[in-house]
């Protein structure tokens, strides 16, 4: 008998009636202005760019001041970067300047890490793929199309399947990099975390992608929200009299560290300054060479904005919009960061946007041309990392959330009018950057609600809906002991994808007028364990600490023959608390070595109260430091595999565990999606030896299924929420504070499915996992969507830093003005019972299925994946088969 | 060694691939030849204190570790080797 594909069910996963014949399109939608259009056009043909002019001149200064006090060497070597990148402005910009000197532009920082991008048969290569660090770039696909430089081709040289680099410059990449060899983060942090004991357990827990990355060297920064605070209010010649204010009240003291940090800072602000000032140059240049004269205008009207905040506080909103543009890059040029979200840009912004409407400034039509402008600046942004994060993590998004609502420090509704435009901004220039996040509460006006819905059923995700209440309410939790009252909590925001982060309310004092600014208060809010595969451990608890893939022994045994579910579930929190003990240690390590070795300057200077305490984030400058978390992925797989298990070995006794370990080595007699290609249960091959299994298969099918209500699964899954979202006060961070749960999958359910083995809920071998956290398994959620509402909330939100649950409907449902209101109320429905977040593609699934078979057709296709919105075309496979397969609703 | 439109003031990289020429607005490649608004960008390998060692490599000052294509705008100790 040969082979034959297998479709469960229909080859959509559908709840309702089934859509017409043909493939619906999207709503229609107003489009971008000429200038963002062009803009777009230019970036839909750029590939990602990696130069060494930064890491080349940070590397230099570096090794000359040999000896000098770290800190002080970090931010002069950081000014070196700064004062030597090249300006590259493109015609028609109203906002400038990037990260480094191209289009996509980013670069190596082998200071935290250089083994990844060294060649394969370098010798730090092979170190690095020994010790578990690059096991999960094995098992990632990176997407084939857009700006991805996925193969080496003429004068370019590929990196990580993403980034291209020039021929010319790998000879020096590779000799910076040896320079960092026994000094970087990675490094030095791996030499220091072999000495916890029970490291070998790490590296076998690493090599299993039980665990999917080290956090310290990969993405030290991020999943935080900055603080544009201290450059609107003082000017950067403001923060360089901060510095040298505290450079004086704090030299010869016993306090004395805080000299070096006003000293490092003082150091990288005058490099921001010449690197404002090259870009006037550029600018003045540019302008003198222009024939076209409305153009020449623009140059000059730029060199004379750049040239003022080069030292000045902003004049006007363009001024200031400029301004944090700059020192958001300038934070992502210090590290290695994903995930720095702007926050409540419109809240920040607000009181120069008023002032200029009251005096003629600026209208309304120019507003959202400029905030499409930012659009832009912000999706051209690119993180340079390793492909099992660039890929497997972050999909090649870079998680800039700019946050929308929520509440005012006096408690009143925060939503504002330039809020409507940054909405209206997001509908017409629709980019995967800046994604929105609409912070929901009662208190917000019915249209504001209905101008966030009209954004989202354009069906790029964005804004996600985000419960203001059930954040503040995990943040007061958090963050009660640090000083964190209601009025603070008010200042939250979405840091990266989806973590809950911790704000300031800043006086912005202008015209004499003092306006409360949100801001972010904290540094990364996701750092630590990143991430624990549940469906791994799982399998590890039914093998009795083995790999099955492998064989390898990751956990000592835990000697139970599994005879009762209780036996189960504690092997399972058994094995589940090893990993997080053993990941803590080795992480706080890695976290030690950055925050001596290259320690935050810039995002340090931003975030409150780092300048007024004189010490960087590293040494809890922050006002905010319960900072560390411990992600998890899998969950809907995991708690259908234990139903399952329940269900069918427990319960029913419909089969022993040994069967049931028999059919999973056996992939219950299918192909794997590794030599299917194919990674999501929609279709699948059966062997000859499929109809050996079918019975066990169909049962586990068959077993109750999270996301449909069901008491025998929720509470299943209550019991696990309850236990991970408290389990992490066992343990102390780099910090000296307890951990906390935190739930997204981001794209890391695709390479970790790959890796495990079939699960007992009927998922084959080597499929992606469920996305999020509360999403239901694609395709097992059958009773609508107020049934998985129901089930998604069956435990308490506000007890994790986040939830995570993505929809997808069809855009026949939403349609029109009776569309949106319906759609409001599922929004509603869900945020009222307690859910935390919930996020949708609206889209025909039938399109995704057109769109991978001819990508060309669709390079400006949008979706969301997990916390994020995406072009189609640079997702990899595992993440676009699961997107295709999930639950499409045809009815609400 | 002939020059090409990346060792010119009016080159602007879009990406590793390819550029726009300031001057004349076209798209260009950082490979293509030097047409007759070549004008040399300040790069290391244009500086008479850059010594060539290997093939994308060099020194400068005989002890720094430099490469040919580094853009050297903003270094201050730039200086223009006889380019005949």
């Amino acid at each position: 008998m040969s082979d034959a594909t297998i479709s469960f069910g229909q080859t959509t996963n559908r709840f309702g009636r089934n859509p017409s014949e043909t493939i619906e399109q999207r709503e229609e939608k107003p489009q971008p202005g000429v200038r963002a259009k062009t803009a777009r056009e230019l970036y839909f043909e750029t590939k990602s760019s990696v130069s060494m002019e930064f890491p080349f001149w940070y590397t230099r200064r570096w090794e000359e001041l040999e000896g000098e006090i770290p800190m002080v060497r970090r931010g002069e070597a950081l000014k070196a970067g700064f004062e030597h990148l090249t300006p590259v402005i493109y015609p028609g910009e109203l906002l400038v300047m990037g990260k480094a000197s191209y289009l996509r532009g980013s670069y190596p920082l082998p200071w935290l890490s250089e083994s990844f991008f060294m060649a394969a048969e370098d010798k730090l290569y092979k170190e690095a793929l020994e010790s578990g660090k690059l096991t999960a770039d094995t098992f990632t696909t990176v997407g084939k199309g857009g700006g991805n430089v996925t193969k080496s081709i003429g004068n370019v040289i590929s990196i990580a399947g993403k980034f291209g680099l020039r021929v010319e410059e790998v000879p020096v990449m590779l000799a910076v990099a040896r320079k960092w060899k026994d000094k970087s983060v990675d490094d030095i942090g791996h030499k220091y975390e072999q000495l916890v004991p029970g490291y070998k357990e790490k590296e076998a827990i690493m090599r299993s992608v039980i665990c999917m990355f080290d956090s310290g060297y990969t993405l030290p920064q991020g999943r935080e929200v900055i603080n544009y605070y201290y450059p609107l209010q003082f000017g950067i010649d403001g923060m360089i009299r901060i510095c040298k204010e505290g450079i004086a009240e704090s030299a010869g003291f016993p306090d004395m560290d805080r000299i070096y940090f006003y000293q490092s800072g003082l150091k990288v602000l005058e490099g921001i300054q010449k690197w404002i000032l090259n870009y006037a140059a550029e600018t003045a240049f540019l302008a003198k060479i222009e024939t076209d004269e409305k153009q020449k205008t623009e140059y000059n009207e730029i060199h004379d904005r750049l040239t003022w905040i080069s030292s000045k506080p902003p004049r006007t909103f363009h001024d200031a919009l400029q301004v944090i543009w700059l020192f958001h890059v300038a934070v992502l040029n210090e590290d290695a960061i994903s995930g720095l979200s702007p926050g409540r840009v419109g809240q920040v912004l607000y009181p120069f946007w008023q002032r200029d409407m009251k005096n003629g400034v600026i209208d309304k039509v120019r507003t959202v041309e400029l905030l499409e402008c930012m659009r832009m600046k912000f999706t051209e942004l690119d993180c340079f990392a390793s492909m099992g994060v660039v890929g497997g993590v972050l999909s090649g998004n870079t998680f800039n959330n700019l946050c929308l609502g929520g509440l005012k420090k006096d408690g009143s509704q925060a939503s504002n009018e330039l809020e409507m435009l940054i909405l209206e901004a997001g509908i017409r220039c629709d980019t995967p950057q800046p994604t929105l996040s609409l912070l929901y509460d009662e208190k917000l006006p019915e249209e504001f609600l209905l101008k966030g819905v009209e954004c989202t059923k354009i069906g790029t995700g964005y804004p996600a809906w985000v419960n203001n209440q059930v954040a503040m309410e995990f943040l007061m939790g958090n963050y009660a002991h640090e000083g964190m009252n209601l009025e603070e909590a008010r200042a939250w925001s979405i840091g990266g994808c989806l973590e809950s982060s911790p704000g300031s309310w800043m006086p912005l004092e202008l015209d004499g007028e003092v306006h409360w600014i949100p801001g972010g208060s904290a540094p990364a809010t996701s750092v630590g364990v990143h991430f624990l595969s549940l469906p791994k451990i799982l399998e590890t608890v039914l093998f009795d600490g083995l790999d099955l893939r492998t064989g390898e022994r990751i956990f000592p045994s835990h000697g139970r023959k599994l005879e009762n579910y209780k036996e189960l579930w504690i092997s399972f929190k058994e094995y589940f608390h090893r990993a997080v003990y053993v990941l803590t240690l080795t992480n706080n390590i890695q976290h030690d070595a950055w925050r001596k070795i290259a320690p935050s300057v810039v995002n340090s200077m931003l975030k409150p109260d780092c300048l007024k305490r004189g010490k960087d984030i590293g040494q809890m400058g922050s006002r905010y430091n319960t900072t560390f978390n411990i992600e998890s992925t899998g969950t809907a797989n995991l708690v259908n595999s234990l139903a399952s298990l329940k269900h069918n070995v427990y319960d029913r006794k419909n089969f022993s565990l040994e069967e049931y370990r028999e059919a999973i080595k056996a992939n219950f007699g299918f192909k794997t999606a590794q030599e299917t290609g194919s990674f999501s249960l929609v279709d699948q091959v059966a062997t000859e030896e499929y109809h050996k299994w079918k019975r066990i298969h169909k049962m586990s099918l068959e077993a109750p299924k999270y996301g449909n209500d069901d008491s025998y699964v929720n509470d299943i899954m209550r019991d696990w929420e309850n236990w991970f979202c408290t389990m992490g006060k066992d343990f102390r961070s780099l910090y000296d504070q307890p951990l906390y749960a935190c739930q997204i999958s981001v794209s890391t359910h695709g390479p970790m499915g790959a890796v495990t083995m079939a699960t007992p809920d009927g998922r084959l071998c080597g499929t992606t996992f469920s996305d999020g956290s509360v999403s239901a398994y694609p395709g097992t959620d059958k009773n609508g969507p107020y049934a998985l509402f129901n089930s998604a909330t069956c435990w308490n939100h506000s007890l994790s830093q986040n939830s995570q649950l993505n929809m997808k409907i069809h855009p026949s449902v939403v349609k029109g003005r009776e569309g949106s209101r319906k759609f409001l109320e599922l929004i509603r429905s869900y945020l009222r019972k307690g859910g935390f977040h919930v996020q949708f593609n609206i889209v025909d699934s039938r399109m995704l299925k057109q769109a991978q078979e001819e990508p060309d057709k669709f390079r400006s296709l949008l979706v969301r994946v997990a916390g994020f919105t995406q072009y189609w075309v640079e997702l990899g496979k595992q993440i676009q088969d699961e997107v295709i397969a999930r639950t499409e609703y045809e009815e609400l | 060694m002939e020059n090409t439109c990346k060792d010119c003031i009016y080159y602007l990289p879009v990406d590793v691939f390819k550029g726009l020429c300031k001057l004349k607005k076209n798209t260009i490649t950082p490979d293509d030849p030097e047409c007759d608004a070549f004008e040399w960008l300040a790069k290391c390998k244009f500086c008479a204190k850059f010594k060539l060692e290997s093939n994308y490599l060099g020194k400068c000052h005989d002890d720094t570790l430099v490469y040919p294509d580094l853009n050297a705008t903003h270094c201050t100790s730039f200086e223009w080797k006889n380019q005949n």
